[in-house]
């Protein structure tokens, strides 16, 4: 006689089993018993052996696009509990890269345009921008909410008391530092982008306060160079009246190049490019250009300070569009004028 | 009223006439060993758009056979030929003196040079005959490659054979001098023989290591004698009238305000070629060769040898003398600056 009942385990294990079936479906929340496991791999690797392999990379294009198109397939996996917020917030943090190169060219057809004094030209690039601007602030918001929830961290509560997430190990803390940056820039890109991607600005005064759980000096002055960029923007967020934030940037140039990682500088020189501070943008820029050759790169994060060197491009290039029509020409990075340098050095009197 | 918009309309189209006619494209014969991709032939698009904004329009040919470049300028195929000095030689003996053996012993003093040469002063100077000099680029000094790093004085070249590019009588004349054998040789081949080594010594600039391979050659044996033997330059030399005067000094002005971009890139092949390639030579040793380069150089500025016999006359007295004040400066104590026979 055929007696199904003796495929199920044993009767004293069977409500164990039942309760966790039940548990699987009461829970609602899509736990899957291959999905989930799956994606706490794939979460596992993305942080264990991807992120730092691409954090040492050197191709800036290549790494936006594997946040583009791995970030939907990794992220989905929150849909069945995997947690992938972490890397998840990295990726993000990628993704917005590519969104800004894309802005930024629209950025310098505008300058080109209005070089040109071509009134269509420059609404249609002014549109584009704002709209690609618009998508940058939306990637790099992702990756501020998600580097928050990952840490556990809420902005908006710490007011009175910092109380600072726990880090593993220094990718923890680099993740948190991107997801702080991604908060600040995603305010001033959607400041470019005409507030469509509807940033809060009380993030700006968040992330200052989450800033001073980063060791500044560790991380080449970086969050340091964080808080004095909204110290910039908001005056009263100075835990102090008398502390100058470019005096604080200023110093933290050696720190980044100390540290292996320029990052700092580049957001030294958007801010002056922001405020319309000509002779800082002028003088971090040369001493980018002045400093490549005695400058050594932190090997594990290289793509970080590359991703730096681009944003300190960007801003030569929009300033060399504006002046000129075009951006930096070869060999021209660290000076903000095409106006040959006079060789008063070499006297060719009586040679001929 | 009718009378004043007619006069105007005809003003205009006297305009984009005369702007047309300015902005016609010159045919400009290009040498590059590698063709359009060459750094040769990229420096001269940016030299064309520079030129854009003095309302010359250059239209670059791409010539990989420096002879036949030669050839097409000739015949008249093309107004404007960019070369080697060693080529353009012919159309203007000053400025083809550039590259006399020895005279130019470091880049700070080709920088000098080169600005005296852009400057006003030097127009006269430019032009020769049918033909005007407008721009002048380095393309970085050129160096001893040899297969045995033995080979370190003057005095080990004696019977080695050396390429030489056969059109250069100034080289063969050197070798001659050294006693070395000249294997006749052009700038598509040497790079071969070199790498076979069917000859001991070839002479190139620091762009030819890897762009013709010869660290093949040099290999573990082998290497690059520090001291440059003579400073190569690319030429623009355009037939007389294709510019007015003013235009081919802003010319050469424009070619000017591209040197330090120029030489960042040669530095770059300098810098490439592997530390322990590069063979150095005694200061002492240094002091000798330039004495040596020097006779050699007035005897091919005079057509005799210290013996009387005739040999070709190839250098230009008065760029040895710009020459030698330029290395004076530099070097004021040095026993040529107040030799009897002083450049």
């Amino acid at each position: 006689m055929f007696k199904p009942l003796q495929l199920l385990p044993s009767r004293s294990l069977r409500p164990v089993l039942v309760a966790l079936v039940a548990s699987l479906f009461v829970a609602g929340c899509g736990i899957h018993p291959i999905y989930t496991p799956t994606g706490q791999v794939l979460s596992g690797y993305g942080e264990s052996h991807a992120t730092p392999y691409v954090l040492e990379m050197d191709d800036i294009g290549m790494a936006c696009s594997l946040g583009e198109s791995l970030d939907p397939l990794l992220y989905s996996f929150k849909r069945v509990k995997a947690n992938p917020e972490t890397t998840g917030s990295l990726l993000q943090v990628l993704a917005g890269i590519c969104a800004e190169r894309e802005a930024v060219e629209e950025e310098l057809r505008y300058l080109r345009a209005e070089h040109k004094n071509d009134l269509s030209g420059m609404r249609d690039a002014r549109n584009a921008m704002q709209r690609k601007y618009g998508a940058t602030a939306n990637r790099r918001l992702k990756a501020f909410n998600r580097g928050m929830t990952a840490f556990r961290f809420d902005p908006a509560s710490q007011v009175e008391e910092l109380d600072c997430p726990c880090y593993r190990n220094d990718q923890d803390e680099l993740t948190f530092m991107m997801a702080l940056l991604s908060g600040a820039q995603a305010v001033l890109d959607d400041a470019k982008a005409g507030g469509r991607a509807g940033v809060s600005r009380s993030l700006a005064p968040q992330v200052e306060r989450a800033a001073a759980c980063l060791d500044s000096e560790k991380w080449g002055g970086l969050p340091g160079n964080i808080r004095a960029v909204i110290w910039v923007l908001l005056p009263d967020t100075r835990p102090d009246d008398d502390l100058d934030p470019w005096a604080v940037m200023k110093a933290n140039r050696e720190v980044a190049m100390a540290a292996g990682m320029r990052t700092a500088m580049a957001l030294e020189l958007v801010m002056a490019e922001n405020v319309g501070r000509t002779e800082t943008v002028a003088e971090v820029l040369a001493f980018l250009a002045e400093s490549e050759e005695r400058f050594v790169v932190r090997p594990e994060y290289q793509l970080v300070d590359l991703v730096g060197m681009e944003v300190a491009l960007f801003v030569s290039d929009r300033i060399w569009t504006d002046r000129y029509g075009y951006r930096t020409p070869s060999n021209r990075f660290g000076r903000i004028s095409d106006e040959q340098e006079q060789d008063e050095s070499i006297n060719t009197e009586g040679l001929l | 009223m009718r009378l004043r918009s007619l006069t105007a309309a005809a003003l205009v189209g006297l305009a984009s006439f005369s702007q047309s006619h300015a902005s016609e494209a010159i045919d400009t014969c290009v040498f590059d060993i590698i063709g359009s991709s060459g750094d040769q032939y990229q420096m001269m698009q940016d030299y064309a758009l520079n030129m854009r904004e003095h309302g010359v329009r250059l239209d670059l040919i791409p010539y990989t056979d420096e002879s036949v470049a030669l050839a097409e300028f000739s015949s008249g195929s093309c107004d404007i030929l960019v070369a080697t000095d060693l080529r353009t030689r012919r159309f203007n003996r000053f400025t083809g003196t550039l590259s006399a053996v020895g005279a130019i012993p470091s880049y700070d003093e080709l920088k000098t040079v080169m600005k005296v040469l852009a400057s006003e002063g030097a127009a006269k100077h430019m032009v020769n005959g049918d033909y005007e000099v407008l721009g002048i680029f380095p393309l970085g000094a050129g160096y001893l490659f040899v297969t045995d790093r033995s080979i370190d004085t003057a005095a080990d070249l004696a019977g080695k054979r050396i390429a030489t590019l056969d059109y250069q009588k100034d080289a063969i004349h050197m070798v001659n001098y050294v006693n070395g054998s000249v294997e006749p040789s052009d700038i598509t081949n040497f790079g071969g023989k070199f790498n076979n080594r069917s000859v001991d010594a070839a002479y190139a600039p620091a762009f030819a290591y890897e762009a013709l391979e010869l660290y093949r050659g040099v290999s573990d044996d082998g290497g690059i004698v520090r001291y440059p033997l003579a400073q190569l330059t690319a030429q623009v030399i355009a037939r007389k009238g294709v510019v007015d005067s003013e235009t081919a000094q802003k010319a050469r002005e424009v070619a000017y305000s591209m040197f330090d971009d120029t030489m960042e890139l040669i530095r770059r092949y300098e810098e490439g070629i592997p530390e322990s390639s590069w063979v150095d030579i005694p200061d002492k040793d240094i002091d000798d060769y330039q004495e040596m380069f020097r006779q050699n150089r007035i005897q091919l500025r005079d057509g005799e040898d210290s013996d009387g016999n005739s040999v070709s006359q190839v250098y230009d007295g008065d760029m040895l003398t710009l020459l030698r004040r330029v290395r004076c400066r530099e070097n004021p104590d040095a026993s040529e600056c107040t030799a009897s026979d002083r450049e």
